[in-house]
């Protein structure tokens, strides 16, 4: 029944992205049936986990899942233990733990805190793939200030054709950004008068959502490592190009939006403006 | 989870639709369902409190214009809430037509029209809100819809509502703007809230969602023996609201791409150029060498 899980699709691209893991929980529940297809589907936000063994944080997601527990990719362990869990062959693992390591500087440079994880899998036609993940949380120190996360899910495969590489890859960028505001008695929270009036406002505004897009390259292999120098390029590059998209969506679409629904400027006098404007210019030409 | 539980599940879902896409919801929980016997009857009480809380328009039968759909303008209130039961659950009325109308939540079609008397203390006033607001909406609305209703039982207290809608499936988004205020003129006051939500979905999933809340004093001079100019009055308090709120806006976007968006993300790194791979790579395999070498050479 493909349509029933088009239609969960539908739904989730639809309901806010807020509350996406509270929705996909329903949907699991009424459809147990189709749980794999809907968590192997839908996005959500990647959980914060700690290696036991390393006391370093990784991201937990399905691709790391193994039943209820989830690998580690600084350790290779699964926690809670489980046995004979899934890991990579020993030459991935290999290339695993480089990819990590590089993809770790990569989030310095660029998030400058945050968390980042890598991992790969086999794929039975003797080829791999892999998911790179990158997560950053503001906590708000105070409730006038604002928050937001950003979570980055790039799934690509890659194939080896003699001294090249087929790479497909998929990134699905998360993003959520909350403001608050509080006027108590006509002063904001700085205690700055703002104007006169007994007058109390509060308010939010928040911004959330998902988008994702899709890329493919052909790239030369020299050995092993260029899968890692390869795939980070490919990413980098869409991280840049979809930062810009989010940027304008999130802070240019949905503004105009509002805009288009309501007008600053009062429409009723820029209208007899146009008319008298018209009037004058018939005037003229007469 | 039982049919109960899944209709419960149903109802969440419909709830949060975005605005103008509550028939698309409706037709992913139908396929999710696949129960049409026990949806229709099991979804309409999430279908109602959505168009009440949505400030769904309705046509007016047998007028050119729309009204609010909401909890302020059910018939019950003017009743005194004495009658209930179905029929008077989903009868809503028009002030400005005096006509009262069955709504149907799932078509959202209107039927069986009634001529409707208001309370003749209140109308006065209510009028002259209303005359006000429809002047309002058009110096900021390109498109909205406003209604204002009095209170049952209390002739100084009044609600003005306004909803504007786009739907703009074919580009992939949709928004809405609702307002209410609380004219209490016993109390001098006005209360109003501010609501709007915004949704874009080309390839993706993007939510605007905003509330604001007000609580201010009207000033000495509004009162019910001086409806016109008061009714101006309230609706330029009204205004300066709203106008401000929207320019707060602004800056509340400025905020959160200056400090929220920059703070998660850099455009590009401290160096001002993007990663060099190989070095990042190389860089890890020296390190790897040299520590080799550090324990290896040193004495």
């Amino acid at each position: 029944m493909g349509d029933l899980v088009d239609s969960m699709l539908d739904l989730m691209r639809r309901l806010p992205p807020a509350q996406v893991e509270e929705n996909v929980a329903s949907l699991v529940a009424m459809c147990p049936d189709y749980a794999d297809d809907l968590l192997g589907s839908v996005d959500q936000p990647l959980k914060v986990m700690t290696d036991r063994a390393t006391g370093r944080d990784y991201l937990a997601c399905d691709y790391n899942r193994d039943g209820e527990s989830y690998r580690s990719p600084w350790s290779n362990e699964y926690d809670p233990p489980i046995e004979d869990g899934t890991v990579p062959s020993p030459r991935l693992r290999k290339l695993e733990i480089t990819a990590n390591e590089a993809f770790d500087t990569y989030r310095e440079m660029y998030y400058e805190g945050g968390v980042s994880s890598v991992f790969l899998w086999d794929l039975d036609d003797g080829g791999f793939a892999g998911v790179v993940l990158l997560k950053k949380v503001l906590t708000a120190s105070s409730p006038s200030e604002p928050s937001g996360s950003w979570d980055s899910i790039h799934v690509f495969e890659a194939a080896e054709r003699g001294r090249q590489a087929h790479y497909k890859l998929t990134s699905t960028i998360m993003l959520q950004m909350t403001n608050r505001a509080v006027t108590v008695a006509g002063k904001n929270e700085k205690g700055k008068e703002n104007g006169p009036g007994d007058t109390n406002r509060e308010g939010e505004v928040m911004l959330s959502g998902s988008m994702t897009r899709q890329s493919e390259q052909d790239l030369p292999l020299q050995d092993q490592s260029s899968h890692i120098s390869n795939t980070g390029r490919m990413i980098e590059e869409m991280e840049i190009k979809m930062r810009n998209l989010l940027q304008e969506v999130y802070f240019g679409k949905t503004r105009d939006i509002v805009f288009d629904l309501r007008s600053i400027d009062d429409l009723e006098k820029a209208r007899r403006q146009r008319d008298l404007q018209k009037e004058l210019v018939g005037f003229i030409k007469r | 989870m039982d049919a109960t539980e899944r209709l419960q599940a149903a109802s969440k879902f419909l709830l949060q639709s975005p605005p103008g896409e509550i028939n698309d919801v409706l037709n992913d929980v139908r396929n999710i369902i696949s129960d049409d016997d026990s949806l229709q009857e099991g979804v309409l009480p999430a279908l109602r409190e959505y168009n009440l809380a949505q400030f769904t328009t309705a046509d007016v039968p047998g007028h050119n214009h729309q009204s609010i759909v909401s909890e302020a303008a059910r018939i019950s209130n003017l009743a005194g809430g004495s009658e209930d039961g179905e029929e008077h659950l989903d009868r809503f009325w028009d002030p400005r037509s005096r006509t009262s109308f069955r709504f149907d939540h799932l078509s959202l079609e209107t039927s069986d029209p009634e001529h409707i008397e208001p309370d003749a203390e209140s109308e006065p006033f209510r009028a002259a809100l209303e005359t006000a607001a429809i002047a309002y909406l058009s110096a900021h609305f390109h498109d909205a819809v406003t209604s204002v209703f009095p209170t049952a039982g209390i002739t100084t207290r009044f609600y003005v509502q306004v909803v504007a809608n786009k739907y703009n499936p074919s580009n992939y988004w949709s928004g809405r703007w609702r307002s209410e205020y609380v004219v209490d003129l016993e109390a001098k006051q006005l209360k109003g809230r501010i609501l709007v939500n915004v949704h874009y979905y080309e390839q993706g999933n993007v939510q605007l969602s905003t509330t604001h809340s007000v609580d201010l004093d009207l000033p000495p001079a509004i009162s019910p023996s001086s409806a016109a100019s008061s009714a101006n009055k309230i609706l330029a308090l009204i205004e300066a609201e709203e106008s401000k709120y929207q320019a707060s806006l602004n800056d509340a976007y400025a905020d959160m791409g200056e400090k929220t968006f920059k703070g998660l993300r850099r455009a590009l790194p401290m160096t001002r150029s993007k990663l060099d791979w190989d070095r990042v790579l190389g860089y890890k395999l020296g390190a790897e060498l040299s520590s080799n070498r550090g324990t290896f050479g040193s004495p």
